[in-house]
């Protein structure tokens, strides 16, 4: 009780520079608790970017290497399944396996895997590796559509057209806990059952299906093959997913072109570890058994990832976390010199009570008391300060995007200009997407936890400046400085 | 009873070392009040801090019931303090933000009293002095006789056998210092304390029963008036005036 009363009268006294401890402490917290919010959502943007791309319930993602563009075979001749285009004063001509025609008023269409094929008995050879819980394996496609105008090649013609792009991604039925569709929510229809693992269904993305005008029950055609729509998902809102799901024995059945599957194979694996702290190793050990394919995780995913929201991760973890911590030791600084010139000017008072019976230790706890209160009240404040911060942020914060590098590679078509130049055109792979990202600067009680700590902290660190300067104090030259 | 045995206190001012205490003889017995007077810098204070355990010898003994304060570590020190000797200074030294109740608790905290036992002793301490209706006042609410007061309230709550006072009227005018002075008088004879007083004030050191006078680190006593025999070694002083 009389350490209480102690303390509460001490601080009132000092109203003034109680208020101006507290204050810095608080400035320090407030910012700390700003950029920790900032930091989080962040960090929050970006999970739900990588949980987008990897699906929940995925730790490890492996796929086939990245198709190289087609290259003309030696002798001019086109490879295998692949498609060339020349042009010439008299129009353009397309030359696929060996046969060539003029291309004016010509559609044509192609099916490329994104990746690179990997065997089913390698997809059973990593769900068999020690720390992996499950693996599912996956087949992205692209169709790619193009139509040459009838003028296409000659002189004064027609520009080379876009070719429309249509993703597919073959899904393993038997894993629906992993890969694509686990982190997709079923707008309309159903997902898919065991029965339909070999049927001409599909799963249409919910932009696909409104751009497409595409209802449970339409059909739409990959490959010269017609499928039924029998459900519509809608992924997260950062992701920018493939536009029709098909069952993975269906889309191994295709038709692929010069880098086509064979039967059974996948260009993606899903993984889950057993647990989080497995996932490096999972890594290094998919690694080793499959050396020429590519192993992400969520980690090494992150770092490919660019944009916006990579330079606020970047400014946040770097600015802003030294910026916290710099305002952070020159409050602690403030509140340590502030401590100490107290003590000075209250040697006379810790003389008496030295006189008067008091242990070293009695005074020291009474000191630490007030600044520790101080502290106290600085986290406090603080806190308020850090969600001002944070609400701040949230109000005025500019969306943030994510840049998401594209798979690469996979060309199979290549144009050249009737004018000259040669222009390559790579159809196939998939592009470098920008996906906007919501920034929701998020506060937890882990943060409100660490700002009281730090806040009770730069008390302390205050308080033992000045109880050092009081345990070194003879009470027969405090006293005499009072006399 | 104090026993002094050779006592010197040395202080290093810069690369000088000025002696506070010379070779200091002297006994004072339980019960005895001993004034001290002198000019500023003789060592009054000097002496009453070693008396207090404020500070330790440079050389010789300081025997308080026989146990040689010097020889003390830090800690035992306090407890001496907490529970033997009260302090009673020129400026007060009250605590400015606690009132003259809690003034008088601070002294009773280094030591294991219940809060009841507390609260009787405070205001039993008050009453003893008169200021039973001040208790709650702030030492800026009280006349510099009453803030006195109250530090003589703190120095007796705690019951020390030893008073030490350091000027205790140098800061009040005539009237409240004889207020003082016959409070004291009175509390020293009650409770059979060893009441140790240094003062400039002349009629002050004449009340007590032995008065002496401190010059460069030397005490010469210059007044006894201690009742009955003494033993010759308790009548042992540094150095004597030649005109005693």
């Amino acid at each position: 009780m009389f350490f209480v009363t102690y303390l509460r009268r001490e601080l009132r006294r000092r109203m003034r520079q109680a208020i101006f401890v507290a204050l810095g402490l608080a400035v320090g917290i407030g910012l700390v608790v700003t950029v920790s919010a900032a930091s989080a959502g962040v960090k929050k943007a970006e999970a739900s970017v990588l949980s987008s791309l990897y699906g929940v319930g995925t730790d490890v993602t492996v796929t086939g290497s990245a198709p190289q563009p087609g290259k003309p075979t030696a002798g001019g001749q086109t490879p295998k399944g692949g498609t060339q285009i020349s042009g010439s004063p008299s129009g353009a001509t397309i030359c696929q396996d060996g046969k060539c025609e003029n291309a004016a008023g010509k559609t044509i269409s192609s099916l490329v895997p994104e990746y690179l094929p990997i065997k089913s008995a390698e997809v059973a050879d990593v769900a068999r590796l020690h720390d992996v819980l499950a693996a599912a394996g996956g087949l992205l496609l692209t169709e790619n559509t193009i139509t040459f105008p009838k003028n296409f090649g000659q002189s004064g013609g027609s520009a080379p057209p876009t070719p429309n792009t249509l993703s597919v991604d073959g899904v393993d039925t038997g894993h629906a806990a992993l890969g694509p569709l686990s982190n997709a929510s079923l707008t309309s229809g159903h997902s898919f059952t065991a029965a339909e693992s070999d049927a001409d269904v599909a799963i249409v993305d919910s932009g696909y299906a409104t751009s497409g005008n595409l209802k449970v029950g339409s059909t739409i055609t990959i490959d010269s093959v017609k499928f039924t729509v029998i459900g519509i998902v809608r992924q997260p809102q950062s992701t920018s997913p493939p536009d029709v799901y098909i069952p993975l024995e269906v889309a191994q059945a295709l038709k692929t072109g010069p880098l086509g599957v064979e039967t059974g194979d996948v260009n993606t694996i899903y993984v889950t570890a057993t647990s989080a702290a497995d996932i490096p190793a999972v890594q290094h050990e998919i690694t080793k058994l499959l050396p020429h394919d590519t192993v992400t995780t969520a980690a090494s995913l992150a770092s490919e990832v660019t944009g916006s929201v990579a330079s606020a991760a970047k400014l946040a973890n770097d600015l802003g976390k030294w910026l916290a911590v710099l305002v952070l030791i020159a409050a602690f600084a403030l509140a340590s010199l502030l401590t100490m010139s107290a003590v000075a000017r209250r040697v006379g008072e810790f003389g008496t009570l030295k006189a008067i019976g008091w242990r070293t230790r009695q005074i020291v706890v009474q000191v630490l008391g007030e600044s520790v209160a101080m502290g106290v009240v600085g986290a406090v404040v603080g806190v308020g300060l850090g969600f001002a911060g944070a609400a701040i942020i949230s109000k005025v914060a500019p969306k943030l995007s994510a840049l998401i590098p594209g798979a690469g590679g996979g060309g199979t078509f290549q144009s050249q200009s009737v004018n000259g130049g040669p222009v390559s055109r790579t159809i196939g792979g998939s592009p470098d997407r920008t996906i906007p990202v919501p920034l929701h600067p998020s506060i937890t009680v882990g943060v409100i936890l660490l700002a009281v700590l730090l806040a009770v902290a730069g008390g302390l660190v205050a308080g033992l400046f000045g109880s050092w300067r009081i345990a070194k104090l003879r009470p027969a030259d405090a006293l005499s400085r009072v006399a | 009873m104090y026993k002094l045995t050779g006592v010197t206190k040395l202080y290093q001012k810069g690369r000088r070392t000025v002696p506070a205490v010379r070779d200091l003889d002297l006994v004072i017995e339980d019960g005895e009040w001993l004034a001290v007077q002198g000019r500023t810098g003789h060592g009054k204070s000097t002496l009453l801090n070693l008396l207090g355990g404020l500070d330790r010898p440079t050389e010789g003994t300081v025997e308080l019931d026989g146990i040689n304060l010097g020889a003390l570590r830090e800690t035992q020190l306090t407890r001496v303090r907490a529970e033997s000797i009260g302090f009673i200074f020129q400026t007060f030294n009250l605590i400015p933000t606690l009132s003259a109740a809690e003034n008088v608790e601070a002294a009773l905290i280094p030591l294991s009293i219940t809060a009841a036992a507390r609260r009787a002793r405070i205001a039993a301490a008050l009453e003893s002095v008169g200021l039973a209706d001040r208790a709650a006042h702030l030492p800026s609410e009280m006349s510099g006789g009453q803030q006195q007061r109250t530090a003589i309230a703190r120095a007796l709550v705690k019951e020390p056998t030893v008073l030490l006072a350091d000027e205790p009227t140098g800061n009040l005018d005539e009237d409240t210092r004889d207020d003082i002075i016959a409070l004291l008088e009175r509390l020293w004879r009650d409770r059979g304390l060893t009441l140790v007083l240094v003062t400039h004030d002349t009629s002050v050191a004449r009340r007590a029963q032995r008065a002496g006078v401190m010059s460069k680190g030397h005490l010469t006593i210059k007044q006894d008036n201690r009742p009955g025999p003494r033993p010759e070694s308790h009548a042992v002083t540094a150095a004597h005036d030649p005109a005693t």
